[in-house]
């Protein structure tokens, strides 16, 4: 099934890119175990900061290891014409992208649950009261990252520009879900940035309530489904 | 039967008409070459014909379908050699191979795909450390997994070595002898001689000459060059001739019975014809005449330049 082949070597190319691990792997798990750790034995209320550091930081994992990977990924491979080369087999373009895109996205999942367990033993955060609830909104969350990365590709003029391109989503995505510390922010932007999909999903993960965030996500997959049919770009931009 | 047919076909890039009015048809199981020189419109002609671009006038079928429109129908039953794409730089050969095999219904084991690339060596080396030559071949046996029944080559054998480009020669006779449609360009016209029975010059994006190799050439006649003995002027000898650096030509519909004249003439004479040279027209002459700038962009371009120069246009 030509989708499983997509999706074994977008899994095979994750963990093959050493630059790229080092940026997509290493940091956002260092800051998801790393934090919660710092605030577990530095702080009074050490569990309860270290869960709620650690809750925060499922964004930026979000943020890096779904968005920006995928981003950096799919624009180098566009301006190789490696993904003009996938289109010149059998494969639909749909396979093509949602094979990486799940690709992406499972490798996103397994982080985060690497990390759930991790800080669950170096920091006594306590797993989710919800696992299966849990489970729900961190897939369907790096699978909608994913998929709004493969669209913001089409923003994306060179694949070097890439990663300086996903900068500010990723900084949006850390203000708003707490991550960067207790920033002062307006109070009309506050219900802006709970619309964020990394907010949603760390929302969901904070409080238990699952609908609303659930409806939030569907509707930036709504959308990204959208921007990929209108915007994608499977070649470089002839100039 | 008809494999390939373009119907006038247009095709234009933000305001420039790289192609304008194409029509030509590649019967099944024939080798076309597509010729012309840099910015002629030949890879805009073949991206549609692949499916990556939809025709701007004009129809095409590949196999009866609209390569467009019904990719799905067309693709299983193509193998595309893009003049320039990318691989996964971090993959071995086998694992490339491996991994467009999983991309492809029936394909051909891994090792027979290899062999015909004559990269069987290779198979473990990374592909980034692969000579450009060699990622040539590689794209090769991957357009072949499929045992495609029409194969798009575009420049195949840029960058390979004399020995490679021979094998490759040989391996794109097989598959035409076993009823694979192939339409090639190249910048190499004696490779397209040699291996084309049907061609068409592009120029300026409409065809200017087409037909039956064989047929197109032995129209065209052919020629003798000698050195022009001294003291000989042009008028006196026996048939009209262009002198050149002190080379006299003279172009003749058939060469052997010019030559025949020339060498009688001359012993008449008691001169003898030195460096004398016959021959049949080649595809060089003829694109050389059809595309008159072909020379000096032929000189020594690099491949690079090749896309750039055609996606400039």
């Amino acid at each position: 099934m030509s989708l499983a082949a997509t999706y074994r070597l977008g899994t095979r190319l994750f963990w093959r890119d050493k630059a790229m691990l080092f940026g997509s792997v290493v940091t956002p798990v260092g800051l998801a175990v790393g934090m919660p750790v710092l605030m577990r034995h530095v702080t009074q209320d050490g569990v309860a900061n270290a869960t709620a550091i650690f809750h925060s930081t499922i964004a930026i994992l979000l943020a890096i290891t779904a968005f920006m990977n995928i981003v950096v990924a799919l624009t180098s491979r566009r301006d190789q014409l490696v993904l003009k080369r996938l289109r010149s087999t059998r494969l639909t373009d749909g396979q093509i992208l949602a094979g990486q895109i799940a690709g992406t996205a499972t490798q996103t999942v397994g982080l985060i649950l690497l990390c759930a367990v991790t800080v669950r033993f170096a920091a006594d955060v306590p797993f989710p009261p919800d696992p299966l609830g849990f489970a729900a909104v961190v897939v369907a969350g790096s699978a909608v990252l994913s998929l709004l990365g493969a669209a913001y590709t089409a923003a994306v003029p060179r694949a070097e520009l890439a990663a300086a391109y996903t900068m500010p989503v990723f900084l949006l995505a850390g203000v708003s879900a707490g991550a960067m510390g207790p920033i002062p922010l307006p109070s009309w932007l506050r219900p802006v940035l709970d619309l964020l999909p990394t907010t949603a999903v760390v929302d969901a993960v904070r409080t238990g309530d699952l609908l609303v965030p659930f409806l939030v996500l569907a509707g930036w997959a709504v959308a990204g489904l959208a921007a990929v049919r209108l915007w994608f770009r499977w070649e470089p931009r002839r100039s | 039967m008809t494999a390939i047919e373009v119907n006038g076909l247009r095709k234009s890039h933000q305001g420039f008409e790289a192609v304008r009015g194409v029509s030509f048809e590649v019967a099944e199981g024939e080798i076309f070459a597509l010729l012309g020189r840099n910015g002629a419109g030949k890879t805009t002609t073949i991206e549609v014909l692949a499916g990556f671009q939809r025709a701007g006038g004009g129809s095409v079928r590949v196999l009866g379908h609209d390569p467009y429109a019904e990719r799905a129908a067309v693709r299983p039953r193509t193998g595309i050699m893009l003049q320039e794409a990318g691989f996964f730089p971090e993959l071995t050969v086998a694992q490339t191979v491996d991994a467009w095999r999983g991309f492809t219904d029936a394909p051909r084991p891994r090792d027979e795909a290899l062999e015909l690339a004559g990269l069987t060596g290779r198979s473990g080396t990374r592909v980034r450390q692969l000579s450009g030559g060699e990622k040539r071949r590689l794209d090769l046996a991957l357009a072949l997994l499929g045992r495609p029944d029409v194969l798009f080559l575009d420049e195949p054998t840029t960058g390979m070595d004399p020995q490679a480009r021979a094998a490759t020669w040989t391996v794109i006779r097989d598959l035409a002898a076993t009823g694979t449609t192939i339409l090639l360009t190249t910048h190499y016209l004696e490779e397209a001689q040699r291996l084309a029975s049907s061609m068409a010059i592009m120029d300026e994006g409409r065809i200017v000459a087409s037909g039956g190799m064989a047929e197109t050439l032995a129209a065209r006649g052919g020629r003798v060059a000698f050195r022009l003995p001294a003291h000989v002027r042009t008028d006196e000898l026996p048939l009209p001739v262009t002198v050149a650096d002190g080379l006299a030509v003279c172009r003749a519909p058939d060469p052997d019975l010019a030559a025949q004249t020339l060498l009688t003439w001359a012993a008449e004479r008691g001169l003898r014809l030195e460096g004398l040279e016959v021959r049949a027209a080649t595809l060089e002459d003829l694109f050389l005449e059809l595309a008159p700038d072909a020379r000096s962009a032929e000189g020594a371009r690099p491949a690079e330049n090749a896309r750039s120069t055609e996606d400039a246009r």
